[in-house]
């Protein structure tokens, strides 16, 4: 191969907040028609990284070019002007405005003075076309799948003929459709001669997507290399700095006595006729699409969505349904699938989300305890490994691992006899996410009987003794340990007919 | 999608179905409503809370509000006849009207966008500071008709092709603010801000400059306005225009202007106001007790949140491959 120019390059770039180091050293070297993942556990620098290319962040020192020239910084539009776009984990569009709209928001085509609304439509009709999506531009954005906001996002970047354009974390949040979807949308981009960067936690994802790969720690890049050159153990290593012994310590299940029946399940539209036991120190998974009814069963056995018949009884007593209080007081506890919305109270401290659950048992003479809640909070900081300057410290501040540890740190303290949880390591590096499955089985294993819903089938396989698959709202099996393979989970929830 | 579909979108559609309802159903009941007079009664009265609720969407779209016209209007309705009075030239005091409307909505902006102060509470400050100076300033004195320019009292007496020239102003200045609004970059950013002002700070639009340009115009077009309530009723005092700031509020709430952010139109805010107007004069042409209208205008209110919410929630999802069935 000729030797390429690369088009974007990244140089000891240092930045500091306060006095924490984000970026110490980081090195990023893009070249034009190449998939790069950008890899690194949660706390690395890779956001810090992303803001400083997308023009939110200055960098204190270190230097940035594209195309051998200095890379205006410190300006979103100036990022733009320059050709580097940047599709957030969480997509920034605009719920009121048309699709049309929120590609050129901001930079609307004009005719003179005015906007021409009829030319950006038809612009973006094209731009639709071009990457074989099949979405109407005059649509407002509210309502749209977080998939097809991504690819809004990338449509976006297209129009302002981005040479660079990064996607953090654009799989996260989707369906094994949808990632093939968007993959192929990335290879179409790497075709037209775009560098993308893909920031990922699913290394599976990387050795299917990527040409190269850089990865970082600390703030620092530590290496950097074609992706047919390293091992997934490789990366992992330089990811943790460490051997990872084992990603899902798994334990010999002590069982007892049945705690959660769930008998004839029914809610119009979402689900039929499910019908499971849980025992007491079992992890019992839940696997199936996204959009297959898990979460929604998990959800109307807590409690939170109503359902139309059958029954969930807890030790034998049945639960009135659609009652959340009911369910936690018979010793349910819910861990939502997303963290942002359903789980933490962002800008209050670490102390008050830890403690929320437990609120009552603090209480004396009408007035929350404030000493309760720190100590609350700190044996749960402990158990957890939590990293943190203070308990006082704002949610949102922490990283992504660290929030989803708190969000499991308030559901225990309510000392639950079942915990359900959704999706309990996405998002998060995988440092993070075998502490999490550890302190998982270690519940367990004191008695605790766990639900665990989760797309990552790896995880599901590695913790679960018994799995339950889901279809289209139907449980076409459930699956003992033994025999529970990833073929066959996937046939079973994908339908027959479709192999894997 | 089918029209009926696509019809429940157009956010004006419930303000105009309710205008178009009420004012047959009245007429129905009591024919004398559909003769000539009332709807000129209807239209001019409508104006001045007409063109405070243009002036009001620009903020509101934004997910702020301004509480301050009413002291704003009153103000400058003050002002313009105290001014003439005193020998000024109608375009002189004209100027001063605007100045000081946007000098308010500059002070609004500033604390508002700059100083990350909500809106709601600043505004509602400014409200009784105009109202205070006001009582300062105006403290005794009364404006008068023969204190009027002549020019505005002729427009306040007269129509055009039996339109009262008052009305025309707050349409002519619909069509222009709505097709500013509609057309124009910077209040397209307005929309932005006010749907997700996150991520219209990521996008690179300057939002404070934004918020602030958008104060500054509420306060203006208010303080313009001041002489449209002059020529209404030839007269002003320090009572002037209290308690308006509500009412234009509800006009365009009810008129489709989302307070959430994002999304409503000037026309819709005029809808708003003209069937807020209407239902007052329909109150009375039916024989119910005045007293019943505020009550109305309540229900209207909470009416046109409820059908506003129970849309938005019908919005379709999109499918998994985004193929729109």
């Amino acid at each position: 191969m000729e030797p390429q120019k690369s088009v974007l390059e990244m140089l000891g770039a240092k930045k500091a907040f306060g006095g924490v180091q984000a970026l110490n050293g980081a090195t990023l070297q893009l070249f034009p028609g190449e998939i790069h993942a950008l890899l690194g556990e949660n706390g690395a620098g890779k956001s810090t990284l992303l803001k400083a290319l997308a023009g939110v962040h200055k960098i204190d020192s270190g230097t940035i070019t594209l195309n051998g020239k200095p890379f205006l910084q410190g300006s979103t539009r100036a990022a733009q002007q320059q050709g580097v776009a940047v599709i957030y984990q969480e997509p920034s569009l605009f719920p009121d405005l048309t699709l049309a709209e929120n590609v050129y928001v901001g930079r609307q085509l004009k005719k003179g003075k005015l906007v021409d609304w009829k030319l950006m439509q038809r612009e973006a009709t094209k731009l639709f076309k071009e990457l074989g999506v099949d979405l109407d531009v005059n649509r407002i954005a509210r309502g749209l799948s977080i998939a097809d906001q991504q690819i809004v996002e990338i449509i976006k970047a297209l129009s302002i003929n981005a040479q660079v354009i990064v996607m953090d974390e654009p799989t996260a949040a989707l369906s094994s459709k949808e990632v093939n979807r968007l993959f192929s949308v990335a290879r179409t981009l790497r075709d037209q001669d775009c560098a993308v960067v893909f920031v990922s936690h699913r290394l599976d994802e990387v050795f299917a997507l990527c040409d190269k790969m850089t990865v970082m720690r600390d703030g620092a890049t530590v290496g950097s290399d074609l992706i047919s050159n390293v091992s997934e153990s490789q990366i992992i290593k330089m990811m943790v700095g460490r051997e990872v012994s084992e990603l899902f310590p798994k334990m010999q299940p002590i069982l007892g006595d049945v705690v959660l029946k769930v008998e004839n399940l029914c809610a119009a539209g979402q689900f039929v006729d499910v019908n499971f036991e849980v025992r007491k120190g079992e992890i019992f998974g839940f696997a199936g699409l996204v959009g297959s009814g898990r979460s929604e069963v998990v959800r109307a056995i807590f409690g939170v969505d109503s359902y139309d018949s059958g029954s969930v009884s807890v030790d034998g007593m049945r639960l009135s349904k659609g009652k959340a209080s009911k369910a936690m007081s018979a010793g349910l506890a819910l861990v939502p699938e997303d963290r942002r919305l359903q789980g933490l109270l962002m800008p209050s401290s670490i102390a008050t989300n830890t403690s929320i659950t437990v609120l009552k048992k603090l209480v004396r003479a009408l007035v929350i305890r404030k000493k309760g809640e720190q100590e609350v909070a700190l044996k749960w900081a402990k158990i957890l490994q939590l990293k943190y300057a203070s308990l006082n410290d704002a949610v949102e501040r922490l990283s992504g691992g660290n929030q989803q540890k708190i969000v499991l740190g308030k559901w225990l303290a309510t000392d639950p006899k079942i915990l359900i949880v959704d999706e309990p390591t996405r998002g998060i590096d995988v440092g993070t996410k075998s502490e999490v499955h550890r302190l998982l089985s270690q519940r367990a294993q004191e008695g605790l009987a766990i639900i665990m819903v989760s797309s990552e089938l790896p995880e599901v396989l590695g913790m679960a003794d018994r799995i339950l698959v889901m279809r289209e709202g139907r449980q076409v099996a459930i699956l003992s340990r033994e025999e529970a393979t990833s073929e066959k989970v996937i046939s079973l929830a994908a339908g027959a007919g479709i192999r894997a | 999608m089918n029209f009926f579909s696509r019809a429940l979108r157009i956010r004006e559609l419930p303000g105009l179905l309710g205008l178009f309802v009420i004012y047959v159903g009245t007429g129905l009941i009591n024919p004398r409503f559909f003769s000539p007079s009332v709807l000129n009664d209807i239209l001019y009265g409508v104006a001045i809370v007409a063109i405070l609720a243009i002036a009001q969407t620009f903020v509101i779209v934004m997910r702020h509000i301004d509480l301050s016209v009413g002291s704003v209007i009153g103000f400058t309705s003050f002002l313009i006849g105290d001014l003439s009075s005193q020998g000024y030239s109608l375009g002189a005091v004209l100027a001063v009207a605007a100045l000081v409307g946007a000098a308010v909505g500059a002070l609004n902006g500033f604390l508002v966008a700059y100083l990350g102060l909500p809106s709601l509470v600043v505004t509602l400050a400014t409200l009784y500071i105009v109202r205070g100076i006001f009582n300062q300033v105006g403290a005794g004195k009364t404006i008068v008709e023969s204190m009027v320019p002549k020019e505005l009292n002729w427009l306040g007496l007269n129509r055009l092709f039996g339109v009262p020239y008052l009305f025309i102003i707050a349409v002519v200045l619909m069509v222009v603010a709505g097709v500013i609004m509609h057309k124009s970059r910077a209040a397209r950013d307005l929309y932005a801000i006010g749907s997700n002002p996150s991520a219209a700070e990521l996008v690179g639009i300057p939002v404070k400059r934004r918020i602030l340009l958008a104060f500054v115009a509420t306060g203006a077009v208010s303080g313009l306005a001041g002489a449209v309530m002059l020529a209404r009723f030839s007269s002003a005092s320090t009572q002037s225009g209290l308690g308006l700031e509500l009412l234009v509020v509800a006009a365009c709430v009810v008129g489709g202007v989302s307070i959430a952010g994002g999304s409503g139109t000037v026309f819709g805010a005029v809808i708003g106001a003209i069937l807020l107007q209407q239902i007052l004069l329909s109150i009375g042409a039916l024989g119910i007790p005045q007293f019943w209208q505020l009550a109305v205008n309540g229900a209207l209110i909470i009416g046109a949140i409820g059908l506003d919410r129970y849309l938005s929630t019908r919005v379709k999802p999109s499918n998994i491959m985004g193929a729109e069935s």
